[in-house]
């Protein structure tokens, strides 16, 4: 095998990120819809020819780790007959995907006559049809409530897709333009990725680029693994609660127990509660993810995040568990929830390992969507979406936490709209949006506090709301001391003098005018014991006025 | 560039000279164009505590250039045009003014939620950064306008004066008054201003809606917030610049450039401090679009390496590439910037191996002091200036003209052990940090090129300031771009462009309503107040002639991001007004993204006017007069591609306009070398420049 001189390793690595990152650029430029372009809720990945993650561009956290199931898949359906020119499409979390609206496509680097590497686009499509509107379908007890279905699929051939089969796809969805208008962009962003790559072996050969791929997954490998040795040897546990799943049962617990020996993890999911009912469940891929979400955020951000960085960690979990359940389970909802919990299960069990890595916990997710219609614009309906008043991120040993970044799987990477844009584009009134006092984790290092939003319908007559998430029982988890933070509280304040605490799984809440909805965000959870934080930090924050 | 002054007295007599001043991190570069179009450059130690002593020094000794005593030549100076990095100091450093925020009761937290974001996807150990505005000094005011200019909640005097009475206690130095839908009315905003200012005389007060009157309350809170903290350090520097050249006896007027790439007055430029935080990169992409108008090529890179870091940044048909703001030092300022890329990697970037075990440059940077560990200083970690002098590319006897000897063997060292922590020898760590640089300057010119959508192989490829001669050849070679050019005054290419360039006022109004294109009328309308305004304020500033450019921001319906449509080619005046700026927008978004939507809605969000005053021309460059081609000077042995190669060594101030010179090769002046690489063809342009052509790619 021919060896790559450092020089020229150090040169490749650059390129491969490269590549990513303008990939990234041209998606963000041709998606059509706003949860691409505006919120980036995409990603995307190289992978060699044995399926191993080699780069990806820093979007969503929670995609990054769960790629490469997605290519293996293809290899498993496909094996030998994949030729140059294949599009290769799939969304079914049992088959390489990690819930339905994330739909993957991929497509193979052929040079010099034979298999290289994979370029890989994942990203949230607006809707895939199912019971409710935009995916999340609190009331599913099925996949087949969730959406449409895809395995993999050999979307086309010879770099263009069969113009039937985008039909068939985007007639079974409620947005057939955008579905389609995003899906060709992801299209688009792989094959820039091919061209990119076939440019790299052109000018390296094969066997060079190759060899490079292994050198720079083998490297981050001995980065990972210098990090991890460095910790402390033992076994410990973790656990992580959802508040419920919407049809009855609380308190669903994720329990790790994480084992470090030598420069390597074992992370063990098996006490994990069974599976539920509800959209809640965590596909194998998005539990994988999680897991390794989890040890990129403790090992240091520079850390190139590919197939190397994860190879010290053994993820071991039981079939028919809430993070692993069999086959037909409902999943929408886990690249959020159960993801949070699994993320903060693992971070609690090796706060013993490395304690000055670990974070307070970040924030849970609490979706609104509201339906209605606008006075101002007669016949025409709107959705709009809360992403408003976030909760806040954890503190941690080098200081406080982020306030209203957001949750563990977003991390400050998820943007919210501007509140005068959203007066004049919505019949809604925004009387307050600002940090909610007293909602941080205490600790030596306090969490980031959440966001509080006091929001007055004005639509034209009665609208409805869905609501789809967790966390208004647990806050975000205090860490070695730390308290935990205020959980969500989410009220609806009728017109008619009446009110009520919103629920986080519930269908069809009639709203009126005048009604006002006051979202109270959790924080973050705090990090170390709060005897020890400096006073002079506590009495800002009390002039502040955010105790 | 020409030596001492050797004309006569009364040639010198009939002289008038414009000048531009660019403080870098290092030097002050000051370049003066006389009325025959003799361009002089004139070098000086930037002094960071108070630019304006280097400003003065850098005059002296240009003066002394001349032949002239320096109130000699201030007496005979039309203008001087200043680039200065006071305000991007001031954040970086965060030695700002003590500003307080009067704002909305129920939003006083917009500027430290941040829409939600952080920085650093990965690192969840960063710790918050402190607004630029602590909480305790946002102060509640009760008032509310609605977005289409209802009045929900009179201004509160009550609240107000409550308000005041902190600021007072509190002895601000400054106050940023930021509404609600201000850009709407900002009735509420002028009221509270007029309020301030009459209780605290002397405290800077600045408003959201003057400073951006759009739509978007972070981007106009967080630019207000960022006006008032570098305001009063902006003010206060040009005024002490005023007070210093007037000692020494200038009475004409001075300029500021923007980060638009235009000039104001200094009193413009301090009352709109944070529009001058790209002023020291801004001169570069001037002379871009100059040089573009001089013949060079409509479509350019400006390739600015510095000893920090490399500024790059388009010029297409002609004109500079402008964005919507920009984030300095993790304050978002929304004001009309130029698109500038700015990447971590320049002459004194460090070569070292990173936490991941592979090689790395930069960001870290050896910085004037140590510098680089041939200078030395006491600087031990290799640079890339270290590797291109033990590559041979550069002179050790002769580094600045002369100024400065460099130590080759300690640089040698330096790689050696570099080499030992990878397994290779210094001289392959060297070419490695040298590669590795190019490959990463590289990459920062795909990001300001295919990463928005542009191909860089139809560009001409600038490179200018100090080091970007030695990369430019295997910088264009990574990217397909086949000509280059290097203009004679590389290293002052910046205080040369602050020349060349016109008065700017870049002006915006936010008109969304529910939706929609405003009707003929009303879009003429509303740029007509526009240009009343425009046209006021750049008349106030000087007499000569005045241009408008129209644009707007649109959308469609349900989208989230506005796009810059421009309205210029745009007929005015005839019937069809409205469909024809819709066209124009359905055109951009094809043009952009590669569809448009006919028969969605689309919606004018904000309305742009460009004010342009030109200023005099510029004299010719000064004919450098027949000469014979020059000779090579020497002959250095280097290091190519692995292997040790005979570069002949070529004085670029010697070159005979058209002399075609062959790499490999060095050309070398006082202030920069250029290295070509073989296969390249350079050749003297009348007009001031190195052309340099490279094999194409097939």
């Amino acid at each position: 095998m021919t060896t790559p001189d450092p020089v020229t390793l150090s040169v490749l690595d650059n390129r491969f990120r490269a590549i990513v990152e303008e990939m990234g650029e041209a998606m963000l430029r041709t998606a059509y819809s706003q949860i691409l372009n505006s919120s980036r809720d995409f990603s995307i990945a190289l992978c060699d020819s044995q399926a191993r993650l080699l780069a990806q561009a820093d979007h969503i956290p929670i995609h990054v780790g769960a790629m490469p199931f997605a290519v293996q898949a293809v290899v498993d359906a496909f094996g030998n007959a994949v030729q140059e020119g294949d599009i290769y499409l799939l969304n079914d979390p049992y088959h390489g995907g990690s819930h339905l609206p994330d739909l993957t496509i991929i497509v193979p680097v052929f040079a010099e006559g034979r298999l290289l590497f994979w370029s890989v686009v994942r990203a949230h499509h607006t809707d895939i049809g199912g019971g409710t509107h935009g995916a999340y379908n609190p009331a599913a007890t099925e996949i087949f409530q969730e959406g449409l279905r895809l395995p993999p699929i050999l979307l086309g051939q010879n770099r263009v897709p069969r113009a039937d089969l985008v039909r068939m796809i985007v007639t079974n969805t409620r947005l057939p333009r955008e579905v389609r208008g995003d899906l060709m962009a992801m299209i688009g962003a792989a094959h820039l990725g091919e061209k990119r790559l076939l440019s790299v072996v052109a000018k390296h050969g094969a066997a060079l680029a190759e060899a490079a791929a292994a050198g720079i997954l083998a490297l981050s490998e001995a980065h990972a693994r210098r990090i991890i040795a460095s910790w402390a040897e033992g076994t410990w546990k973790g656990e992580a609660f959802l508040d419920d799943d919407g049809f009855g049962q609380q308190d669903i617990a994720i329990r790790a127990t994480v084992t470090k020996k030598g420069d390597s993890l074992i992370v063990d999911l098996s006490d994990s509660a069974p599976q539920v009912p509800s959209f809640l469940n965590s596909s194998w891929p998005n539990t994988a993810s999680a897991v390794r979400m989890a040890i990129a955020f403790l090992l240091d951000p520079e850390v190139a995040k590919n197939d190397g960085c994860f190879r010290p960690i053994e993820i071991i979990a039981r079939q028919g568990t809430i993070v692993w359940p069999h086959e037909g389970a409902p999943v929408t909802m886990c690249t959020s929830h159960c993801s949070n919990e699994i993320v903060e299960a693992v971070v609690k069990a090796l706060a013993n390992a490395c304690p000055e890595r670990a974070m307070g916990g970040w924030g849970r997710r609490f979706r609104v969507a509201i339906k209605g219609s606008d006075a101002r614009r007669p016949g025409r309906s709107f959705v709009w979406h809360l992403f408003h008043a976030r909760p806040g991120g954890g503190g941690s040993s080098k200081g406080d936490g982020w306030s209203s970044a957001g949750e563990w799987h977003s991390a400050g990477g998820l943007k919210f709209g501007s509140v005068e844009m959203a007066e004049a584009r919505f019949p809604l009134f925004f009387e307050k949006h600002e940090l909610r006092p007293g909602s941080a984790g205490d600790g030596t290092h306090r969490g980031g506090f959440g966001g509080e939003l006091v929001m007055r319908l004005e639509t034209d007559g009665a609208s409805v709301a869905n609501t789809a998430g967790d966390g208004v029982r647990y806050g975000a988890a205090g860490m070695l001391g730390g308290h935990d933070a205020a959980p969500h509280h989410y009220t609806l304040n009728r017109a008619d003098g009446t009110s009520r605490d919103l629920r986080t799984k519930e269908v069809g809440i009639p709203l009126a005018p005048g009604d006002t909805l006051h979202v109270r965000a959790g924080g973050g959870g705090g990090w170390g014991p709060p005897e020890k934080r400096d006073p002079a930090a506590r009495a800002r924050d009390a002039e502040e006025g955010l105790l | 560039m020409s030596g001492p002054d050797d004309r006569s007295d009364e040639a010198r007599q009939a002289m008038s000279y414009r000048i531009g001043v660019d403080v870098g991190g290092t030097f002050t570069d000051v370049v003066c164009v006389a009325a025959d179009g003799t361009t002089t450059l004139a070098k000086a130690a930037s002094t960071p505590a108070d630019q304006s002593e280097g400003v003065i020094a850098g005059l002296a000794v240009l003066a002394g250039r001349l032949g002239l005593a320096l109130p000699d030549l201030l007496a005979r100076t039309e203008r001087i045009v200043h680039g200065t990095t006071v305000a991007t100091n001031a954040l970086l450093e965060r030695k700002g003014a003590r500003v307080a925020m009067l704002t909305t009761e129920g939003h006083r937290d917009v500027i430290e939620m941040r829409e939600g974001l952080k920085p650093e996807r990965y690192d969840l150990r960063l710790p918050a950064a402190p607004a630029l505005v602590p909480r305790r000094l946002r102060l509640p005011v009760r008032e509310r306008i609605r977005p289409d200019g209802r009045v929900e909640v009179p201004l509160d005097r009550a609240s107000l004066d409550a308000a005041i009475a902190r600021l007072k206690a509190e002895k601000v130095e400054a106050v940023a008054i930021c509404f609600l839908h201000s850009w709407r009315d900002d009735s509420h905003e002028r009221a509270t201003a007029d309020a301030v200012r009459a209780a605290l005389p002397g405290v800077f007060v600045t408003t959201s809606a003057e400073v951006l009157p759009q739509i978007k309350e972070f981007e106009r809170f967080s630019t207000a917030c960022v006006n008032a903290y570098v305001g009063p350090v902006v003010s206060r520097y040009l005024a002490r610049l005023r007070g210093r050249l007037a000692e020494a006896g200038y009475g004409g007027p001075v300029f500021v450039i923007l980060s638009h790439g235009g000039v104001a007055p200094v009193e413009e430029a301090a009352r709109l401090a944070a529009g001058t935080a790209l002023s020291g990169p801004a001169g570069g992409v001037a002379a871009g679009v100059a040089l573009a108008q001089r013949g060079l090529g409509r479509d350019l890179i400006t390739f600015d390496v510095g000893g920090t870091s490399t500024d790059i940044a388009l010029v297409q048909d002609g004109e500079a590439t402008l964005g919507r703001g920009r984030t300095v030092a993790g304050e978002r300022i929304a004001l009309e910037s130029l698109d500038i890329v700015t990447l971590g990697a320049g002459g004194g970037s460090i070569g070292h191996v990173g936490a991941g075990g592979t090689l790395q440059v930069g960001p870290r940077s050896a910085g004037a002091v140590p510098g680089p560990v041939a200078y030395g200083q006491g600087g031990t970690e290799p640079a890339v200036t270290d590797a291109n002098l033990v590559l041979g590319y550069l002179d050790a006897d002769n580094f600045l003209g002369g100024a400065r000897t460099l130590d080759r063997d300690g640089a040698l060292v330096a790689f050696g052990r570099l080499g030992a922590a990878l397994g290779i020898d210094a001289m392959a760590a060297a070419e490695g940090v040298h590669r590795l640089a190019n490959v990463r300057m590289a990459d920062g010119i795909r990001v300001a090129t295919v990463r928005r959508g542009v191909d860089p192989r139809d560009f001409t490829l600038l490179a200018f300031g100090g080091a970007a001669g030695l990369h430019a050849s295997a910088v264009a070679r990574e990217l397909g771009v086949t000509r280059i050019a290097v203009p004679v005054f590389a290293a002052g290419l910046s205080a040369w462009g602050m020349l060349h360039t016109d008065l700017r006022y870049e002006m915006a109004r936010s008109e969304i309503g529910t939706g929609g294109v405003p009707d003929d009328a009303a879009l003429r309308t509303i740029w007509a107040g526009l240009e009343s305004e425009g046209r006021a304020r750049v008349g106030a500033w000087f007499g000569g002639t005045v241009e408008t450019k129209r644009a707007a921001d649109m959308r469609y319906g349900e989208q989230v991001f506005e796009i810059a449509v421009p309205l210029e080619a745009v007929a005015w005046d005839t019937p069809g007004l409205t469909q024809r700026v819709t066209d124009a927008f359905h055109a951009r978004h094809e043009s952009l993204f590669t569809y448009a939507l006919d028969g969605e809605e689309v919606v004018l969000v904000n309305a742009r006017l460009a004010v342009i005053g030109r200023l005099p021309p510029m004299p010719a460059p000064h004919a450098a007069g027949v000469r014979a081609p020059a000779a090579r000077l020497a002959t250095r042995r280097a290091r190519l591609d692995g292997a040790a190669a005979d570069l002949p060594v070529f004085d670029f101030a010697a070159l005979a306009d058209g002399q075609a010179i062959l790499g490999p090769a060095i050309v070398e002046s006082d202030t920069t070398t250029v290295l070509l690489l073989p296969g390249d063809r350079a050749e003297m342009d009348a007009r001031g420049w190195l052309s340099v052509t490279l094999p194409g790619e097939g």
